[in-house]
């Protein structure tokens, strides 16, 4: 943008010209989409390479904290040889029951108490002491609750993964402008037709916020208590804390780097479907993606 | 014009960093090149004139090795050197000797400044290969074999205790249709340990199953933590346990539980490993450190403790443990030494068990018993 100031004139002017961005709308927007691609693959590439030349150089000691190169040649060849699939399977298999139920129930308890202040003067006290109980240390007591098998793991991110979506759906329920519950009542709807038509349209966004915190927290959850005690010695979290017992740095920088790119991947999954699910709300079109 | 500078001055980091991240490689690490440790002049000492015994002796009836009283006495360094020790509990009795040292000023003596810290063995190893800690309470478990392997600079240096023959700290298990221990059947049961595969305890495991006709492999092994594993057993989730003291007691004299063994008598298999600091570095401080774990044994812990009441209640306070929890087991017989081919048998089991690759390290890469040998003054073999 250029601006003009002419001077000695009895009004000063200012002549604004169109930028390049204007000039050309579609230029600017591709020029700008792949700036900001280029910035998303470059910092965490930026990042490796540091990596890869302090572990090269000896700047850091390559037995404590492996080269990138180390770790992607070590978990490919264990992804070949199917050496980490039973784990990573084991892992899905305890967090995306638990996910189900807890999201199922948080929403559920999520809209009774939105919707009924009654309701929500019983539960509310009780659900904040909980929910600030650190989950983790429930596990001994689901242990004992439903054995050593994926019940209590699976129990753990249910009761992790509700809170987040129990607070999330309240809070957006009770958030619905009451315009928007008169227009409904004005038109004559019942219960199920605001919740349908009012509600639920109105608060999912939010609650899809929740979901998709909630997807993160559910895989740290599910690795901390791997860790701690895992059914039949698998899991991710199992591979990650079995390797630093073992001194084998290697394996557990592959198995940190696996559930990273799970969680990525789930947390991937929850937006997808949000969006699918919302195609009212405002855009959200993930990272890097302005 | 800012962005493309912006642009062009990532561009140009990536490619070099890319170029010389693709370069060679350095080797910084500072025990990668051990240099050979001076040679060190070993005098007698005073009270610890047999203060040795030999480590191929494991006979079960061996008496630990013992100076009088007191005794070594106390060498303190030139320069006050701060010493960080951790272990994975500090109210468990095996640390009585360390605490009480602390407590009794026995390693100030020796112008050592001793700060005990709480650290899961599991992490501690690491900070120990870096050097960020001096000594490890802990015991050559698989990553500390693994970790030697990998070339870092630690060994076992000292022993802990070995269990009172009437002691029943080990293998418990359930038992089946009013069969006697000796009957019990432990192919693919469930067994619950506290550390797991990767432990030294697998080591009498073994021994236990294999009076059972069972090979590790025929077991599946549960980890659980110190609450889980007595939990787990008693509502059945476990067939089989590793019981510490003094939880064992709550199992003893009821018929559905059984004793089938435990740690062998009179061969420790924990103690204190040493990482570079304590092994090159500051040797002197290495020495100095056990001298006065040894001093406080043998005037602390040289038989059975707890005989005397007035002690126990001393030791209880000093742990931060009860009286009554540590009288309602038998005294740790205490031992600094460690016995001729504990190495090999444990690495046997770790690598059975697929924890540690082989071949095996012999024992001069795992133990160095130089350092309570100059402590006592020992000068044979």
């Amino acid at each position: 943008m250029t601006v003009t100031v002419k001077d000695n004139a009895p009004i000063r002017v200012l002549v604004r010209e169109p930028g390049a961005a204007e000039r050309d709308p579609g230029r600017a927007r591709t020029r700008r989409r792949l700036l900001e691609i280029g910035l998303a693959v470059a910092v965490p590439v930026v990042l490796l390479l540091w990596w890869q030349l302090a572990a090269n150089q000896g700047w850091i000691d390559d037995r404590l904290y492996p080269a990138p190169s180390t770790i992607v040649a070590d978990g490919w060849t264990d992804a070949a040889d199917g050496k980490l699939w039973p784990d990573v399977w084991a892992t899905l298999a305890r967090v995306l029951p638990g996910y189900a139920i807890g999201a199922l129930g948080g929403f559920a308890v999520g809209l009774l108490m939105g919707t009924n202040a009654l309701i929500r003067a019983a539960l509310e006290p009780t659900l904040d002491a909980l929910y600030v109980v650190p989950k983790l240390a429930l596990l001994p007591i689901f242990m004992t609750m439903f054995g050593l098998g994926e019940a209590p793991h699976i129990a753990l991110v249910a009761v992790t993964v509700f809170f987040f979506v129990w607070i999330a759906t309240m809070a957006a329920v009770i958030a619905v402008p009451d315009g928007y519950r008169e227009a409904g009542a004005v038109f004559g709807a019942g219960p199920w037709q605001m919740f349908r038509h009012v509600l639920l349209p109105a608060s999912l966004p939010q609650v899809m916020v929740g979901l998709r915190i909630s997807a993160g927290v559910a895989v740290l959850v599910i690795i901390a208590s791997e860790g701690i005690a895992s059914p039949d010695n698998k899991g991710l979290g199992y591979v990650i804390f079995n390797s630093r017992q073992l001194f084998d740095n290697r394996a557990m920088f592959v198995g940190i780097i696996v559930v990273a790119i799970v969680g990525v991947l789930f947390s991937e999954l929850i937006r997808h479907v949000g969006r699918l699910c919302t195609p009212w709300a405002p855009r959200d079109r993930g990272p890097g993606q302005s | 014009m800012a962005r493309r500078g912006f642009l062009t001055t990532t561009a140009l980091l990536a490619c070099t960093t890319l170029l010389a991240a693709c370069g060679g490689s350095a080797d910084s690490g500072s025990d990668r090149d051990k240099s050979p440790q001076p040679k060190r002049t070993i005098e007698a000492v005073a009270g610890c004139e047999n203060a040795w015994t030999d480590p191929a002796d494991l006979a079960p009836t061996r008496k630990p090795a013992r100076c009088a009283a007191g005794s070594p006495a106390a060498k303190p360094l030139a320069q006050r050197v701060k010493i960080t020790v951790t272990a994975g509990s500090l109210s468990a009795e095996y640390l009585g000797p360390l605490r009480t040292a602390i407590a009794k000023g026995e390693f100030a003596k020796e112008g050592l400044d001793v700060e005990l810290k709480q650290m899961p063995a599991t992490d501690a190893i690491t900070l120990l290969a870096k050097g960020q800690v001096d000594v490890l309470y802990s015991a050559p478990e698989a990553g500390m074999v693994n970790a030697v392997k990998q070339g870092f600079d630690i060994k076992w240096v000292a022993g802990n205790y070995s269990v009172a023959p009437e002691s029943k700290t080990g293998v418990w298990a359930r038992v089946k249709n009013g069969r006697t221990g000796d009957a019990v059947d432990l192919k693919n049961a469930r067994f619950g340990t506290l550390v797991g595969k990767t432990s030294v305890i697998m080591y009498p495991i073994e021994s236990v199953l294999a009076q059972h006709k069972t090979k590790p492999t025929e077991v599946s092994f549960q980890q659980l933590d110190g609450a889980g594993v007595p939990e787990a057993f008693k509502n059945g989730g476990i067939d089989a346990a590793w019981l510490l003291d003094p939880i064992w007691k709550d199992f003893e004299g009821k018929p559905e539980y059984t004793f089938l063994g435990g740690q062998p008598v009179g061969e420790p298999l924990g103690g204190m490993l040493y990482g570079q600091n304590l092994l090159a570095k500051n040797r002197d401080a290495g020495v100095a450190f056990l001298r006065a774990l040894i001093r406080t044994v043998n005037t602390y812990f040289a038989g059975d403790y707890k005989q005397n009441p007035a002690f126990v209640q001393e030791l209880a306070t000093t742990l931060g443990s009860k009286p009554e929890l540590l009288r309602s087991v038998p005294a740790q017989v205490v031992d600094w030494e460690i016995r001729g081919g504990t190495t090999d048998r444990v690495q046997k089991m770790y690598i059975e068990g697929k924890v540690v690759e082989a071949p095996a390290l012999p024992e001069d890469k795992l133990v160095d018993r130089s350092l309570y040998a100059e402590a006592v003054g020992h000068t044979g073999p």
